[in-house]
This record gives C-alpha cells, structure tokens and sequence, in this order.
C-alpha cells in the first residue's frame, strides 16, 4: 500500500481520482454563476441609459445617474448607514454562531439542544412579525430606535445562518486536536483560539459574508427599527414609490454592490489559504 | 487557567443573554398579543384578558389553513429543490475549486449585496412577455405566445425562490464536504472502490449534516415568504406570510397576525422535530 | 501570516472600519419625530421648513398603512407628528392620541379651502391638518378598453388576466357598495358575504393586486400588461407623461376621493416646534413639489390654482367642475367594521 499525505484536501497536491468523474460541475458553476449575474448585469446596463424604467429600447448612454449618486448626500449617507449595519452584525452574529456551535458540539450540558434550537429559531419568525415585537420592546423600554437597534435585530435574524454554517464545520474536527493542545499545557480558550478558529477559518468566512448579505438587504425588519437614519433598502423602498428615481437608485445599487465586492477581496487578501 | 469545564459559562453566556433580550422577550409579547381577543388596533395600555378568540379564527377559516398547507408544499418543493442543485455546486467548491474555494464562492454571494428589490425588477425583464425567456422560445419556434406562468403566478414564486436559495444552501453543504479527509477517500480507493462508490459510501454519508442543515434552512423560513409572492406571485402565488403580513402591517390587526405567526411557527417547529427524529441525530452530530 | 493571526486582523478591521463609519456620521441629537409614509421623508416634501430651520434635524418613523400608523401611534411611538387618509380621524380622538392645533399660528392657513379644513375637525375642534389629496377611480387603456362607465369594470370577465385591484379589504366593500348602490356604513353580514363571493369570483381575473402604486401598478400600466387597474391619479398622470393611451373613468356612481391629514401627537412636547413644521408644510414650495413630483393634489388652494401642465389639470380633472359633484368621500367607518372588511379579504386572498 502506498503511503500518501493526510492532509486535508483544501491543502492543494494531487487528485486522487476525485476529480476524475465526468459530471461537468465546473459548467454547472458557470451555468449558475451567469443566471445569477444576469439581473445584475440587466441593472448595470440600465445604470448607463436615460430609462426613467425598466424596459427596452434603451435610451442614450450617459453617466448621470452616477454622477447624481455621488451628488446625494442622504442616498450615500443611506448606503454607508447599511455597510456599518451589517459588517457589525455580521461580526456579532458570526462571533455568536461559534460561541454557540463549540458549545453544542464540544459539550454535554442539559439544555444544550434547547440552546442550539434557539440559535436557529429565528428562522421560523417572519421579520414583519420580529420588528413589530422588538419594536414593541423598544418602545416599553423607552430605547430610541437608531442604527444600533437595526443591528442588533439583524444579529437575531443571521444567528440560524452563522451557527448553522460554523456547527456543519465544526462538527467534523477532531477534539483531540484541542485535547493535545491542552497535554501541551494551554487552557481551554487558548486551544480554541489557536487550533480550533484557524483550522475553521473558511466557514468562518462564509458566516460572516452570509451574515453581512443577509442584513445588508433587510428592509421587513429595518423598517421598523430604524431611528433618524435610515439604511439603504429602507431608502430604496420609500424612493421607488416616485417613478423618477429609479435610475439613480439602481447606479447607487450597481455601486454598492462594487463596493461588496472589493470588500470581500479584501477579507480574501487577508486568508490566503494555507500553502 | 481555564480548563474545559470552566470555559463553558464563556461560551454560553453571550449568546444566551443576547438571544434572551432581542429575541424570546419579543416573542413572549407575540404570544401575549395573540391571546388578546380584540381585532384591529389595539392600545397597549388596554387590560391583557386572555382568550384563545384569534385562534380559534386561524384554526376555523379553512381557507387560511389550505393556504398554510399549499405554502409548506411549496416550501418543502423549493427547499428540495434548492438543495440538490446546491449539492453539485458545493462538491464544485470544495473537490475541484480547493484553493480558490473561498473566492468562487464570494463570487456566488456578491449578487446578494444589490437590492433584492431592484432585482426581481430586472427579473421580471427576463421572465415577461416581452422578455428573454419568451423571445428565445418564440424565436425558436417553441411558443407561439408568451408564456403566462412566468410571471405572476404560483410557479415564478417557485422558480425564483429556488434560484435565489441556491447559492446559500451551498454553504452548509459545504462546510461539511471540506472536513472530509482526504484519507478517508484514498483508503476507499485501495480498497477498490470506484468513483461513483467513493461518492455514495465515503463522500454522501460525509456531508449529510450540511445537507439536512441545508434543507432546513431553505424550507423554515420559506414557509413565511412574502415579498417574493408579493412581486411576482400575482394573484395564484399569495402565501400565508403575506396573510401574516396583511394582518399585522396593513390591517395593524397584531392579536390576529401574531395568532397566525404562532400557529405556523408551533406547526414548524413540530414538523422539524418529527424528521429530525426521524432522521436520527446521533448518525449527524457527535 | 499564520492563519489565526489573519482571521484576528479581518474581525479587527471590520471592527475598525464600524467605528471609523460611527465616527464619522457625528451625534445628531433628536428633534421633531415624525410618523410617516415611506417617500414623504424626501426633503422636497419638508423644504421649506428645512430651509428656515435648518439646525432642527427632523427624523422620520415609517408606517405603512392607516391601520398600521394608528396601531404605531396606540402602541405608544414617541413621534411628534402622524399622517394619515380620511376616515381615521375619530380613533385618534377617541383615543386621546392628538392635541389640536392652534391654526391662529399658521401663516398658510388661508390657503386651505374651508371645506378640506372641516374634514380636518372633529366635534368642532381643527385637530387635523390637511394637507394632500386625491381620487380613487379606474385607470384603463383606451387601446383595449371601450370607455369605462362604471366601477364594475374591475369584475369584468373581458378584461381577464389584465385586471389589477388594490391589496385593500376596505377599498374592495367600498367599490361594492358603489356597484351594489348600498351605504358604506350600513354593511350588513349578508351583503358582506355576498361582496367577499364576488371578490372571490374576481381573483383569477387580476395579473396581481398591487400594493405600492409606483412600484407595482405604474410600470405595469405602462407596458401594456394591466388594462383597468383600481388607481390613484398619480399613475393616470404618469402614465399620460410617458405617452401611453389612457383614461381616468367617470363612474356613474362616481369616483372616491381621500384627503391626508397630519396631527400632533398629544404626548408632544415641541408643540411650537411642531406647529411651525405643520405651517410650512402648506407653503407654496413645499406643496408644488407634492404636485410636481408625486401628482398628489395639495391642499393649498394658491398652488392648485397655479398649474399649468395639461397632463396635472387633466389628472385633477380641474377643468371639469361635474367630477367633484360627483364624488364620493370616504365616510368614517368603526373600528369592528374595519376588521370585518379586513378579515373578509384575507379570506378571498386565502382562496
């Protein structure tokens, strides 16, 4: 028998015949890839013609509409009100999604399902339904409603996907790599921060960029939650009520999305993948 | 030094407090506005009489639980749906795209960072008389009109809700197809094992947590969808999240809408714990 | 990098990047708290009272029905001031939710027609301040649709599939009672049963009910999809700018109109601050800019007076005195009424 590496397969070497099945998943990628980009694409050629709405023929090209955003105060206020919003709680949900999968993974303790089932029920509540009770809540606490109580309503709601994405991870570690840790003298904290979260990394990622997305778009629950400023989806929704608008909101929309995506180029600088 | 047992306070304090305050405070006041017996407004400082009256009504209009049973059957569709068109663009990410996994799969993601609204706008583009999909059938020679199921109906809700989960089903799916061991896989192939086996005997068994974890988190909160079914459903595709939606926000009528939110919520949770036993969680989680 | 050293640096950089944002936005400290529709919190429909008061910052909560304003405001909101349309006004007196207005303060109130102003009272007392209005009729493509005499063209089987009504219970008993000739307030169970078994009938002929005007019925409007859509003048108007061949029926039993009012919660305490908002709501600028930029009318009759575009005249049917002899204004309904209305629609949606 040949003896061959264990490392793990994101570890790069060779195939060992994995790849080797005809199944054309690389297209299948692309096939998705393009149909999810297509809307997208759709907006950004709308984002250079003179429609007043969506629909052929397109009329003239210009940059207006970009020009416009960049003139609008209160539309890019808006937008950087949802970027802080959602990187907090994307940050919070995903620190609390691992808290909550080690504990249910590493640990026995009574009420450790209940705690896992908590997690993810949020997903069962409709957002309309959470905002009129947070809502609620703020109002008999005397809390004023800001950004900061948007973002801990998006940490409630992103929770189920964090914990769900670092608990499908986690549960394939070894706990013996923690228990080593621990014979070679750490405590418990250190070898979860050391061993643990590197080795978790992608998923850790994937939670925060899922968290961030799901709150970035979030109008159900912000709309109810939000203090003087408001986030960009809540803008979005109360401007298309004008017809005009339209062209401006979609260049902001293009933009933002631009800005998401050097934003996770950014956090990919940070992780290259262990050589 | 903190050893094991006492680290676990650490890691179950935060959440617990966080989800206490935000999100079972909330809760209980929905509990307590669906025990409340007036319809319409209600005045928060009004005495708390409570009565199973909203109940009663959720459970007694045949129509509002045909249309929960339709919304779960659409949600148990595109939840299926939805994963298994995921599982192939997750063996992708995790078999053949490996190092470059993280980033094709933020390529998948970043569609999600434009509004959603704007979106469905440039959808409805494609999916109109006058639009992509029409044209390149009649062209063809496929259709001879426009096909009307497109748009506005029961079935555009199900094809884009499908298209929308698939690129967040992916993830749980996986997470747990990178924490297979390469070993694992190679010791199957010495012993003779095909692709095809490795697959269905090492690879499938492997990942079935991110794959139920998948399914869940497309069918739970698809149940309670509305703002799909409002923008393209028309009049055949409307879900019991619109009804919710209808009672609490346009009618203000929050005893009843919060009567309808826990009847779906108490029937979900049964139901996902019935298959989860089922499933049997000890073959999923250590 | 060792791997754990980068995922520090990420969860710190978006920490920094959070605080750096905070930063930079500044402390705005709370001013006048205002419970709105979403749209209005554009500055074009505040500019003059942001122009003469531009260091009292005015932040905005956002409702999204009547109903949904009401609950808000029962519910304890802390808004200073609510907007809301005809028929609502004796909740929020009951409720002990509004303080009446000293009009003697406001510069503009001369501008209001007195018949507006009285919509605006309850038991006598100016509690409400008008401030925009409109009709409710049928929006239908004259390519398509021979002229539309009567409300029940939105149960017409012709028009299948190109039907859109308003997602309204309320709106839905009222057309009915137009059609059937009945009192609004007088609803009894067995005509409401028989309004929800038409509504029931006339589901499967709507592409979709619409529930944001601009969102949903315009654009629809306008490439051809929906013909005969229960609509506010605001997409006749934007309609007949973008070219497409459309008409604002007539009804026989005659069209609907609302107007909107504005209150002053009486838990304020910036009463003053509150009234001079209120005041320069009614300027001129301020209401040309509801004219001009959302085809609402306005409840300054100065401004109404003032148009001059064909397409906003022909929206508010200015020339045609015959049109408001002929509408019918949304009479208060109660409480229990409302719920039942409610209800019946959800029911017909459930179908």
């Amino acid at each position: 028998m040949t003896v061959r590496s264990t490392g793990r397969l994101r570890g790069g070497g060779s195939a060992i015949g994995v790849g080797r099945t005809r199944v054309p998943l690389g297209t299948f990628y692309v096939a998705v890839l393009a149909l999810l980009y297509l809307p997208i694409t759709i907006l950004f050629v709308f984002s250079f013609s003179a429609n007043s709405r969506l629909s052929f023929p397109l009329e003239g090209f210009t940059f207006d509409q970009y020009a416009g955003v960049l003139a609008d105060p209160s539309l890019l206020g808006a937008a950087r009100n949802s970027l802080m919003v959602a990187a907090a709680a994307a940050t919070a949900a995903t620190v609390l999604g691992t808290l909550v999968a080690i504990a249910s993974m590493r640990f026995r303790f009574r009420g450790r399902t209940a705690l896992l089932g908590l997690a993810v029920l949020p997903l069962i509540v409709p957002f309309a339904v959470m905002g009129v009770a947070i809502f609620l809540l703020l109002v008999s606490l005397g809390i004023p409603k800001s950004l900061l109580t948007v973002a801990m309503g998006h940490t409630v709601i992103a929770l189920p996907y964090a914990t769900l994405i670092v608990l499908a991870r986690i549960s394939g570690l070894d706990p013996a790599l923690e228990d080593a840790a621990m014979d070679l003298g750490a405590s418990y904290p250190m070898a979860l921060r050391k061993v643990v979260l590197p080795l978790m990394g992608t998923a850790l990622i994937a939670s925060w960029l899922t968290s961030f997305v799901v709150s970035f778009d979030e109008v159900a629950l912000a709309v109810f939650l939000v203090g003087g400023e408001p986030t960009f989806p809540v803008m979005l929704y109360g401007r298309l009520r004008f017809g005009g608008q339209l062209p401006e909101l979609i260049a902001m929309a293009v933009l933002l999305m631009l800005a998401t995506v050097g934003l996770t180029l950014l956090a990919l600088r940070l992780r290259r993948s262990p050589g | 030094m903190l050893g094991r047992r006492g680290t676990l306070p650490l890691l179950v304090g935060p959440p617990l407090v966080w989800l206490a305050l935000l999100f079972v405070a909330p809760l209980i006041l929905i509990v307590a506005f669906s025990l409340r017996p007036e319809s319409g407004v209600v005045n928060a400082a009004d005495p708390w009489n409570p009565s199973l009256v909203q109940y009663g009504k959720v459970l007694g209009t045949p129509a509002f639980l045909r249309l929960l049973g339709v919304s779960a059957l659409m949600a148990l569709g595109i939840a299926v749906a939805a994963t298994m068109l995921a599982y192939p663009l997750a063996y992708f990410l995790a078999f053949r795209a490996r190092t470059r996994a993280t980033l094709f799969l933020a390529l998948l993601l970043v569609p999600f960072a434009a509004s959603y609204l704007l979106r469905i706008m440039a959808w409805k583009l494609v999916l109109g008389p006058a639009g992509a999909v029409n044209s390149l059938l009649s062209s063809a020679g496929l259709i001879s009109e426009p096909l009307d199921l497109l748009l506005y109906s029961r079935g555009a809700v199900v094809i884009t809700l499908v298209y929308v989960w698939i690129p967040f089903a992916a993830l749980p799916i996986l997470a747990s197809l990178q924490r297979i061991e390469r070993s694992q896989l190679e010791a199957a192939a010495d012993l003779g094992a095909g692709p095809w086996t490795r697959f269905r005997r090492v690879t499938l068994p492997l990942s079935l947590p991110g794959t139920l974890a998948a399914f869940f988190m497309v069918f739970i909160p698809t149940i309670g969808e509305y703002v799909t079914p409002t923008l393209i459903g028309g009049t055949g595709g409307i879900m019991y999240g619109n009804l919710i939606q209808d009672f609490f926000g346009r009618a203000g009528n929050w005893p009843l809408g919060a009567a309808l939110a826990m009847v779906m919520l108490i029937l979900t949770v049964v139901g996902v714990l019935i298959a989860l036993r089922a499933v049997d969680l000890r073959r999923v989680a250590p | 990098m060792p791997a754990h050293n980068r995922i520090r640096t990420l969860f710190a950089l978006s920490a920094a990047t959070v605080l750096l944002l905070a930063a930079c936005k500044g402390a705005e400290p709370q001013n006048l708290l205002v419970l709105e529709w979403s749209g209005y919190e554009a500055e074009d429909f505040w500019t003059d009272f942001k122009t003469a008061n531009a260091d009292a910052p005015v932040t905005f909560e956002f409702g999204i029905s009547d109903a949904d304003i009401l609950a808000k405001m029962e519910a304890g909101s802390q808004a200073d001031l609510f907007h809301f349309y005809s028929g609502w006004q004796q909740f929020y007196v009951d409720g002990g939710l509004v303080q009446e207005i000293d009009t003697s303060k406001l510069t503009n109130w001369d501008k209001v027609p007195d018949s507006f102003k009285e919509q605006g009272q309850v038991n006598g007392k100016q509690y409400f301040l008008p401030w925009d209005w409109g009709f409710s009729s049928i929006l239908y493509n004259t390519d398509e649709v021979p002229e539309v005499t009567s409300w029940d063209a939105l149960l017409n089987a012709d028009y299948a599939d190109h039907i859109s009504m308003w997602n309204d219970g309320p709106a839905a008993v009222t057309v009915s009672s137009y059609i059937h000739g009945w009192d609004e307030t007088t609803i009894t169970a067995d005509q409401l049963a028989q309004i929800e078994q038409e509504w029931i009938a006339q589901k499967p002929l709507n592409a979709f009910y619409w529930s944001g005007e601009y969102e949903d019925l315009c654009p629809a409007v306008q490439d051809g999809t929906v013909w005969v859509a229960y609509a506010w003048q605001g997409c006749y108007a934007a309609a007949l700018y973008e070219g497409v061949p459309v008409a604002y029926a007539d009804p026989a039993e005659g069209r609907n109109s609302w107007i909107g009012f504005y209150g002053i919660s009486s838990k304020s305490d910036s009463y003053e601050l509150a009234l001079k908002f209120l005041d320069a709501k009614l300027a001129d600028l301020t209401m040309s800019n509801v004219v001009n930029l959302f085809y609402y009318g306005a409840a300054n009759q100065d401004v109404m007076n003032a148009i001059e575009d064909e397409v906003l005249i022909e929206a508010f049917g200015i020339n045609d005195p015959s049109i408001l002899e002929n509408t019918n204004f949304t009479p208060p309904v109660t409480a229990d009424q409302r719920s039942a209305w409610t209800e019946m629609w959800a029911r017909v949606q459930a179908e």
